[in-house]
């Protein structure tokens, strides 16, 4: 490598490297690389279902799909199992993968790398189905694969426990008597405790973990003044975005209405007197999330335009359909960004560098702002110019916004490649030894 | 080989700026469109729910109703009362909660009689009464409830002004309404159910409608025959998107008391304000 490096790049190539050597990390990481393809597929299930086959989508709307397209509710049956399937498997691959990654690094029989694997799984199912279904003659209502791409952060989560927790066994219990004892006392031990706890947690029910996160998540949106509203919650949301929470931008019933405000006042009055000119619409959804949460199309450009980086090329190519639609959990996901320390710098800051510049267009009333309904999977730079039926000056605030992005990605992008080839390096090195 | 290597990247990135632009094309070709996609799929946040009495009933004849549906639903609506004077002034009590977005609002007369000359003066002039509420509260959707005669204003107002508004009505309720005005004879035809007939087609494809007959003889409801709102299906079947007749019986089945039915209570939450 004859790359130039500056020393803050140094210090986050090295703190990089030494990330991924944690074994934690080394095992998510593992775990990632193993569901993308499902995370790939099930993402352009998604993008198709939603771009493509539902009234609100761009191309639907665009290419009026409903006047050609034959059966289309059959091929959105079809293609909806596609991506519940998928995204459903994933999350339970993923705390399949890291538990049994975990064993494999403390023992080489695979009796306890699967048995590890499985209590995972079963872990995951056990916390996930409806409570109101667990009833003596009702069938059990598993939620389980229904959970999506939000089923991951959980799926990491029992991973982890599941298999740090049989690692720690087996690195004191090293010599069974023989080859099935350990797994299966382990296992079954493990399940049975999965399934008290379980059983505990659905009983009890002390909270409700998707209402204690959206109220997390939306707290910022009650701040008062406009713009620091938006950016706290934009750093909140990058934030959680890091952490492997994926999905759209959540929104609240003020945001909605505020929408439905300005939506009301464009309809009804000409000129572009918005009651609300800045709301998550106006300016996250329109300019700050091109390519989806975190201004992604600025990184997929970074990556096109660094050199020395084929492995981030080929997962750009391989992730550009969803992408281009705002749909960006692969690309996420396959770098990796998520958990990056280098790449969740930029998933911070590009959004909140467009959030800002375009909040100051937007107070300045150099643009106007978007009221009209966003169609899903709109490519990015076109979201302005729609979201104001046809305005020219926010197709531009959008290819400055894009390339405001892209530069920020740019050089974190280069050391990431940097890193992933020493860290790559260092693993043949200690491979070879 | 730099320069190549240098190329080789904003090629790359020449066909990713070239893909979305590919992309955006269908959306700037579709733009001319979207103005009037959007503005046809536009409604206002608020949906007001009128409701009219029937002949010689004043704009108070509800206040019990409202107060019945508030305590039994999560959400409290607010009452406007509106009575619209035989010069086309309005009287208006009550008022509209901010934020409120399913508002109840009365429309009465001044002119309460019956008979088919007022019926059709009183549509006017609750086509004077929604257009003044339209200006003040920005509504472009709104469902509706008649008692009686009332059920025959709304009919006419619909046939009539309503497409001059371009307001959308979504549900209409009309509770013992005499389409065939309060004429014992089957075989004999009332110019008022006529007119309506006639108008029929002018009635919005979209709208819901239901018709709830009281019986408290085998033959109607003690003031308006049976057959009288049963004809209400030569008027609304086969032009509106679903209509529902719905017939009432056991206590409270007479004309005047059917508003306070408990049935009819249930039907109202369940088929006007869900």
């Amino acid at each position: 490598m004859t790359e130039n490096v500056n020393r803050l790049g140094n210090w986050l190539i090295t703190g990089e490297v030494r990330w991924r050597r944690n074994r934690q990390v080394a095992a998510i990481y593992r775990g990632l690389r193993t569901i993308l393809p499902l995370i790939v597929l099930g993402t352009f299930a998604e993008f198709i279902n939603q771009a493509w086959l539902e009234p609100n989508g761009y191309y639907y709307q665009t290419l009026h799909v409903a006047r050609w397209m034959l059966q289309r509710v059959r091929v959105q049956e079809a293609v909806l199992l596609l991506q519940n399937g998928t995204l459903g498997l994933a999350a339970i691959g993923l705390a399949f993968v890291i538990s049994h990654d975990l064993v494999a690094t403390a023992t080489p029989v695979t009796n306890d790398q699967m048995a590890a694997g499985f209590t995972a799984v079963l872990g995951f199912e056990l916390i996930n189905i409806n409570p109101l279904t667990l009833a003596v003659g009702k069938p059990v209502q598993w939620l389980a694969m229904d959970l999506g791409l939000h089923g991951l952060p959980v799926g990491v989560l029992i991973g982890l426990l599941v298999g740090n927790v049989y690692r720690w066994i087996v690195l004191r219990w090293r010599q069974p008597a023989n080859q099935l004892l350990r797994p299966m006392t382990l296992s079954l031990s493990g399940m049975v405790l999965m399934g008290l706890t379980g059983m505990l947690w659905l009983l009890r029910q002390p909270f409700s973990i998707r209402a204690a996160f959206n109220t997390l998540i939306r707290w910022p949106l009650q701040l008062s003044n406009d713009v620091w509203r938006l950016l706290d919650f934009s750093a909140l949301n990058g934030w959680f975005t890091w952490l492997g929470v994926l999905g759209p931008i959540p929104t609240t019933p003020n945001q909605t209405q505020a929408q439905a405000e300005n939506l009301a006042a464009a309809i009804q009055h000409s000129g572009w007197h918005l009651p609300h000119p800045l709301t998550v619409q106006s300016v996250i959804q329109t300019y700050a999330s091109m390519g989806g949460p975190g201004m992604t199309l600025g990184l997929v450009l970074a990556i096109f335009l660094v050199r020395h980086n084929a492995e981030q090329r080929q997962i750009g190519w391989l992730t550009l359909i969803s992408t281009l639609g705002n749909f960006n959990a692969p690309l996420l996901l396959g770098l990796p960004v998520v958990l990056s320390p280098i790449l969740g710098i930029p998933l911070l800051l590009a959004p909140l560098a467009t959030i800002l510049v375009s909040s100051g267009f937007l107070a300045a009333h150099w643009i106007p702002a978007a009221a009209y309904p966003l169609a899903v999977g709109t490519p990015g730079p076109l979201i302005g110019y729609l979201g104001t039926s046809g305005a020219l000056t926010p197709l531009l605030l959008a290819a400055l916004d894009l390339a405001l992005s892209t530069a920020i990605y740019y050089p974190f992008v280069k050391w990431a490649s940097l890193a992933q080839a020493r860290a790559e390096e260092e693993a043949q090195a200690h491979a070879t030894i | 080989m730099p320069r190549f290597k240098l190329t080789h990247q904003w090629a790359s990135v020449g066909a990713v700026l070239l893909l979305i632009v590919l992309l955006a094309i269908p959306g700037i070709l579709w733009r001319s469109q979207q103005l009037t996609d959007v503005r046809a799929n536009y409604r206002s946040p608020m949906a007001p729910v009128f409701l009219v009495p029937g002949s010689s009933a004043t704009q108070n004849r509800f206040n019990d109703l409202v107060k019945e549906l508030n305590a039994k639903t999560k959400t409290k609506h607010s009452l406007l009362r509106v009575e619209v004077m035989t010069n086309g002034q309005l009287k208006m009590s009550g008022t509209i909660r901010p934020g409120d977005q399913r508002p109840f609002i009365v429309v009465g007369f001044e002119d309460r009689r019956d008979g088919t000359a007022n019926i059709l003066r009183q549509a006017q002039w609750f086509t004077i009464a929604f257009k003044a509420l339209q200006q003040t509260y920005h509504f472009n959707h709104f469902s509706a409830m008649g008692h009686s005669n009332g059920g025959l204003v709304l009919t006419l107002f619909m046939e009539r002004d309503l497409a001059a508004t371009k307001a959308h009505a979504e549900r209409l309720m009309t509770i013992a309404s005499p389409f065939n005005l309060e004429e014992p004879n089957p075989q004999v035809d009332t110019p008022l159910f006529k007119q309506l007939v006639a108008g029929r087609q002018n009635l919005p494809q979209q709208l819901v409608v239901y018709s709830i007959a009281g019986t408290e003889t085998y033959g109607g409801d003690g003031i308006v025959p049976f057959d009288s709102v049963d004809r209400g299906k030569y008027i609304f079947q086969k032009r509106v998107q679903h209509f529902t007749q719905i017939t009432v019986t056991g206590a409270d089945a007479k004309h005047a008391g059917l508003p306070e039915n408990q049935q009819i209570v249930k039907l109202i939450r369940q088929d006007l304000l869900n």
